[in-house]
């Protein structure tokens, strides 16, 4: 327990920064109360700040919605990687699912400890973090200096992210043809760019591994 | 932002989570193989996503780039806490010379 607390405290920080950016960020288009509600209910920090840049440009409902679709197929290959991890009934899959962020799944992949332990503990610290950071943003923290750092945290923690689950040499290898990949998909073919990630990583776990054992 | 979409946003990102864990039977061995090379690269392209705006233009501020070129030195240590200290510091060094 005590191990997956200190996994999760500097993503709890990082995703704390990044909800009061978006709380900041969300309260002049839609007020505190459906910037909170959207935190709540959402719990995704890709979706919401996509979801507000498409309420500034006014964009239609079809919009936001193949906007939602995109930005959420990663989850069914993070979801997938993991579920041979997490024993037990689908019940206790259900509920561990609502804190399968992006974070707490790579934590939870890269250890060798439990799982299931590290995917609450870290989702439930992410949850109340970018909660609390949202509703600290609505009532108007001061942003200037967060905003520039919340810009950097989140490469950096996703770098991080990578590393960690880089447990062998080829991986690391695979991770930075996919961050090329993505980058290129990414600068070409902007509209889609949320997608360019999985599509890149698909691209380059499909060789089989020759030199040894995984 | 009404609180069906709220609600319906809430549902999607839900259900894409829920999905893989709770509907999908466990993988046979191929495809365990390949979802297990799956999490580094995802996260590796994720890292990189923040550097291009939406337009298709890399965002190249000194501080980010600094920041993101010390956590790429913190790679071979594994360590998500130094990766973050390396990031900040690498931040705070591309800050003052960015000036």
């Amino acid at each position: 327990m005590r191990q997956s607390l200190v996994a999760a405290l500097p993503v709890a920080l990082a995703i704390a920064v990044f909800g009061t950016i978006y709380g900041a960020t969300a309260v002049p288009l839609v007020g505190a109360g459906p910037a909170v509600l959207a935190s709540l209910i959402i719990f995704s920090g890709s979706l919401q700040f996509a979801l507000a840049s498409l309420l500034v440009t006014a964009a239609p409902l079809s919009a936001i919605l193949i906007t939602a679709v995109t930005l959420n197929l990663r989850h069914l290959l993070l979801g997938a990687a993991l579920r041979p991890r997490l024993p037990g009934s689908p019940l206790r899959r259900a509920a561990l699912a609502w804190f399968m962020i992006d974070e707490s799944a790579g934590l939870a992949l890269a250890t060798r400890a439990d799982a299931s332990l590290i995917l609450l503990v870290t989702g439930v610290l992410a949850y109340v973090s970018w909660t609390l950071g949202t509703w600290i943003g609505t009532l108007g923290a001061a942003l200037t200096e967060l905003r520039g750092i919340s810009e950097a945290v989140f490469p950096v923690l996703f770098v991080g992210l990578a590393a960690i689950s880089a447990n062998r040499g080829h991986l690391l290898v695979r991770a930075g043809a996919a961050a090329a990949i993505a980058l290129a998909l990414a600068l070409l073919w902007p509209p889609w760019r949320g997608v360019a990630p999985a599509i890149a990583a698909l691209l380059v776990a499909l060789p089989p591994h020759r030199g040894g054992p995984e | 932002m009404s609180l069906l979409l709220i609600l319906a946003l809430g549902a999607m990102t839900y259900g894409s989570r829920a999905a893989a864990l709770v509907l999908m039977p466990p993988p046979p061995g191929w495809l365990r193989g390949i979802l297990e090379r799956i999490p580094a690269p995802l996260f590796a392209g994720l890292a990189v996503l923040p550097l291009v705006s939406a337009d298709g233009t890399l965002r190249a501020s000194t501080p980010i780039l600094a920041a993101f070129v010390a956590s790429l030195l913190s790679v071979p240590f594994r360590s998500l806490l130094l990766t973050l200290a390396a990031g900040l510091i690498g931040y705070a060094v591309g800050g003052i010379l960015g000036r």
